[in-house]
């Protein structure tokens, strides 16, 4: 496969999921400040854009956040940035990416920049988009080869989502909003359900435990991290040079997950969630090292 | 508003006899007065799709159908609720303490409060529930409690419903639908939070299990997907993290009760049923019934499952018992009821049943065990025959009907076709969970609204509808804008810069450089990281 394509489909994975669930923050996000009015809109902005890595711009209301957040094709760390950015990169693997992927990709492309700011209220536009990126992801599931392309979609999937639950983690719900807060930090990653059928009371550490060590739970720190190594092993397995480094790492931050043990300081829920989130940085360097500019690339410039 | 009858005129719960919005509502009136009725229109219709999608339906007559709500909230003061609060935990205190006496020494009966043939005669009234102690003596795990406002605006007890009130996931689920379609209506003031009912829920049937169980199971008993409250039974079993389980998934041997499960048989300790007595347990009632689980009786009176609520509490909420409640409240806890009683009228009392019979289109007539608004006569929009027919059945039955004056419930302005707003009649269902220390009364409660005009029907199975209920927070904190400092002010900064496609400036040369197909503006390479 050409370093070209794999790295297109390695950014479409990324960029799905961060649309996913950027969106799926702002609407639980928009729907707790709507209904809990006693902390202040900037505050309750800031920690978002915060985490997020966003500038915190002259954001003073809800609605305003959800404009920052829905963004434009112009910054992909927006919902409307990533699913444009995912799209472009679905463009440049059109012959190798089935119709139903790319079209539907399309689809919640033009539904996010025709339109959707008209709806009335920020809460079903995010329910829209998020159903579109469901389709996508349904489309690939059904109709994707299960070949390198594929796993290299799965290996950005998987980094991403560590990423974005580490910074749903560093958003602290629970810190602003000690009633409601927990709950919200669930719906975000779409595990309320998840979360209550083990029986646990929805703490605020017991909510960061659960997104961090539940073997489970699609979205938890552990089971993404599961996800990478899966995706690296995968890809030795099709051929491709092993790569050591890319296999170390992503091998090393599941072992570190895996093996934490029973962690029952907040802080070290908190240690490990930053230990693993660096760890995806690391393994996204060597992912791009091994397969997309291998040593020795020529490059011309000057 | 004046009633066909032309008697009194409703209390407005929007504005006040000058026509000036009342505390709280001020919020209210500007945001519809901002919206219009267009923007109203366009706010239902994302209402309804909203409520389609999320399947948030009950059944009537056998469709599956959303329960309507109402987009304007309806609001209760700080200071009001705190008397509503009261009033309801000590109703419940004190019917506790009758169901005790009843299925036990028989105090209340005994010293002439309640007449003995009254309690006998309850179709509620089960023997098999006497002597039956639960586990830490609650049987009142969930109640609600039906209020109204009267023409003075004072809250009043309609009737109580100790059995399986329902509704409550309703209330969850107004709130956030209302904070979906319509935010902009928050602005501006604190509402009490309605979410954690669950939580306070599994806390009571967790406290209700056996005491020799260091962690009980609690199950919700449906009747299953046909029942018109499956919604609910789900919900609340989604919420609490508990197993929705059938009257087929459970079975009873050496008096424990038991879930068949892909590993076994697994105990289950507490049972939050949603299913009538008479179904509950095929030995003791019913025996055809296949809702319910052989046995089950036998395992609570043996002391190994706690059944929430408590079998036989019907001879509370019995509609004849009702007017006895406030003398409950001086006998058991020598208090006066905070929430008055409405007049109501006891047909086995020959006087009052003439009383009542001579003036049938005033009255309003229910049957003492139906719900649901069932059965239910109002004197002022029944046709001559219906009121000779009502009559009839009264003389035939006393002990099955009583009777009460027409109260006009309180007005709130509701949406009703084309974005028009107008007053609508409403009553009140609080809900309220006792864990055995405390009453816990969820902010507010299922505010049932009579769509059609004039109408004094509110319960949804006669097509009424709900709105979302505030209960304003007025203590600790001002109205937002002003409000007091937040808890905390630093939060953590993402240490990790965001990752963008490509990673390196030489990356993002080349591609530039052969990347004619990429339109500029949209360049998903072209983003540096921020």
């Amino acid at each position: 496969m050409l370093s070209r394509l794999a790295e297109s489909f390695y950014w479409i994975g990324r960029y799905l999921e961060r649309a996913e669930a950027t969106a799926r923050l702002l609407a639980e996000h928009y729907h707790l400040t709507v209904e809990d009015r006693s902390v202040p809109d900037d505050v309750a902005a800031a920690v978002v854009l915060d985490a997020l890595s966003l500038p915190h711009g002259t954001i003073t209301s809800p609605s305003e956040l959800v404009r920052a957040l829905l963004g434009d094709v112009g910054n992909p760390s927006t919902v409307i940035g990533a699913v444009g950015a995912a799209r472009e990169n679905a463009r440049s693997v059109r012959d190798a990416i089935s119709g139903d992927v790319f079209e539907s990709l399309n689809g919640a492309y033009l539904t996010l920049t025709r339109g959707l700011m008209a709806a009335a209220s920020p809460g079903p536009s995010m329910h829209r988009v998020i159903e579109r990126l469901m389709v996508v992801n349904g489309a690939i599931e059904w109709t994707m080869t299960r070949d390198e392309g594929h796993w290299f979609l799965l290996l950005g999937r998987s980094l991403e989502r560590i990423d974005m639950t580490s910074r749903l983690l560093d958003v602290h719900h629970e810190v602003l909003w000690p009633d409601t807060g927990p709950i919200a930090t669930l719906r975000s990653a779409a595990g309320l359900t998840p979360f209550l059928r083990t029986g646990e009371p929805p703490t605020g550490d017991a909510v960061r435990r659960f997104l961090v060590l539940e073997p489970t739970f699609p979205r938890s720190l552990l089971h993404s991290a599961r996800g990478a190594e899966e995706a690296a092993r995968g890809l030795q397995s099709q051929g491709n040079a092993a790569d050591a480094t890319l296999l170390r790492e992503v091998g090393l931050m599941r072992s570190r997950l895996e093996f934490a043990g029973l962690v029952q300081d907040p802080s070290e829920v908190d240690a490990l969630a930053a230990e693993t989130q660096m760890s995806a940085v690391d393994a996204a360097l060597a992912t791009a090292d091994a397969y997309f500019r291998q040593a020795g690339t020529i490059v011309w410039s000057h | 508003m004046q009633s066909r009858t032309g008697a009194a005129v409703a209390y407005d719960e929007m504005v006040d006899a000058d026509g000036k919005p009342r505390p709280g509502m001020h919020g209210v009136a500007s945001v519809l007065d901002t919206l219009g009725a267009e923007g109203l229109t366009e706010r239902a219709r994302l209402r309804d799709a909203y409520l389609d999608r999320q399947g948030i339906t009950f059944s009537l007559s056998g469709r599956e159908r959303p329960l309507p709500m109402d987009l304007v909230p309806r609001v209760i003061g700080a200071e009001e609720w705190t008397r509503v609060e009261a009033g309801i935990k000590q109703r419940i205190k004190a019917l506790e303490m009758f169901l005790h006496d009843v299925y036990g020494p028989g105090e209340v009966l005994e010293d002439g409060i309640v007449p003995r043939r009254l309690v006998t005669s309850s179709h509620h009234y089960h023997r098999a529930a006497y002597g039956l102690v639960p586990p830490n003596g609650v049987r009142i795990h969930v109640a609600g409690i039906d209020l109204i406002r009267d023409e003075a605006g004072t809250f009043r007890v309609l009737e109580d419903n100790l059995r399986c009130p329902s509704g409550v996931s309703y209330v969850l689920e107004n709130r956030r639908t209302l904070a979906h379609v319509l935010p902009e209506v928050f602005n501006g003031q604190q509402v009490r939070s309605v979410f954690e009912y669950p939580e306070h829920l599994l806390d009571a049937l967790r406290a209700a299990a056996p005491s020799d169980v260091a962690d009980p199971t609690v199950a919700v008993l449906t009747p299953g997907v046909h029942n018109s409250a499956h919604f609910e039974h789900a919900f609340l079993a989604r919420r609490m993290g508990a197993e929705l389980v059938e009257g087929r998934d459970l079975f009873c041997r050496d008096d424990r009760l038991w879930m068949r499960t892909v590993r076994g048989a697994r105990p289950v300790h507490v049972i939050y049923r949603r299913i009538d007595d008479e179904y509950l347990d095929p030995v003791h009632f019913l025996p055809d019934s296949l809702l319910g689980v052989p046995g089950l009786l036998n395992a609570a009176r043996a002391g190994n499952v706690a059944i929430a609520n408590a079998v036989g509490n019907g001879v509370a909420d019995d509609k004849a018992v009702y007017p006895y409640v406030p003398d409950m409240i001086a006998y058991y806890l020598g208090e006066t009821a905070i929430l008055p009683n409405v007049t109501t009228y006891n047909l086995s009392d020959p006087d009052q049943r003439r009383h009542v019979l001579e003036r049938l289109d005033r009255m309003v007539v229910k049957p003492v065990d139906g719900s649901g608004g069932y059965g239910l006569v109002i004197g002022n929009q029944a046709s001559e025959s219906q009121l000779e027919a009502t009559a009839q059945k009264i003389q035939d039955d006393p002990r099955a009907w009583i009777a009460q004056p027409i109260v006009t419930l309180s007005t709130s302005p509701t949406v009703v076709g084309e974005g028009a707003v107008e007053p609508r009649h409403v009553d009140l269902r609080p809900f309220a969970v006792n864990d055995g220390d405390d009453i816990f009364v969820l902010p507010g409660g299922l505010t049932r609204v009579a769509l059609p005009k004039g109408s004094l029907v509110v319960n949804s199975s006669q097509g009424g509808g709900s709105k979302d209920t505030w209960v304003l927070d007025e203590g600790e904190r001002g109205p937002a804008g002003e409000s007091a400092p937040p808890r905390v002010t630093r939060v953590r900064r993402s240490a990790v810069a965001r990752h963008h496609a490509p990673v390196t400036a030489d990356e993002r040369l080349r591609q530039q450089e052969g990347q004619q197909q990429q339109s500029a503006g949209t360049d998903a390479t072209g983003a540096l990281p921020c």
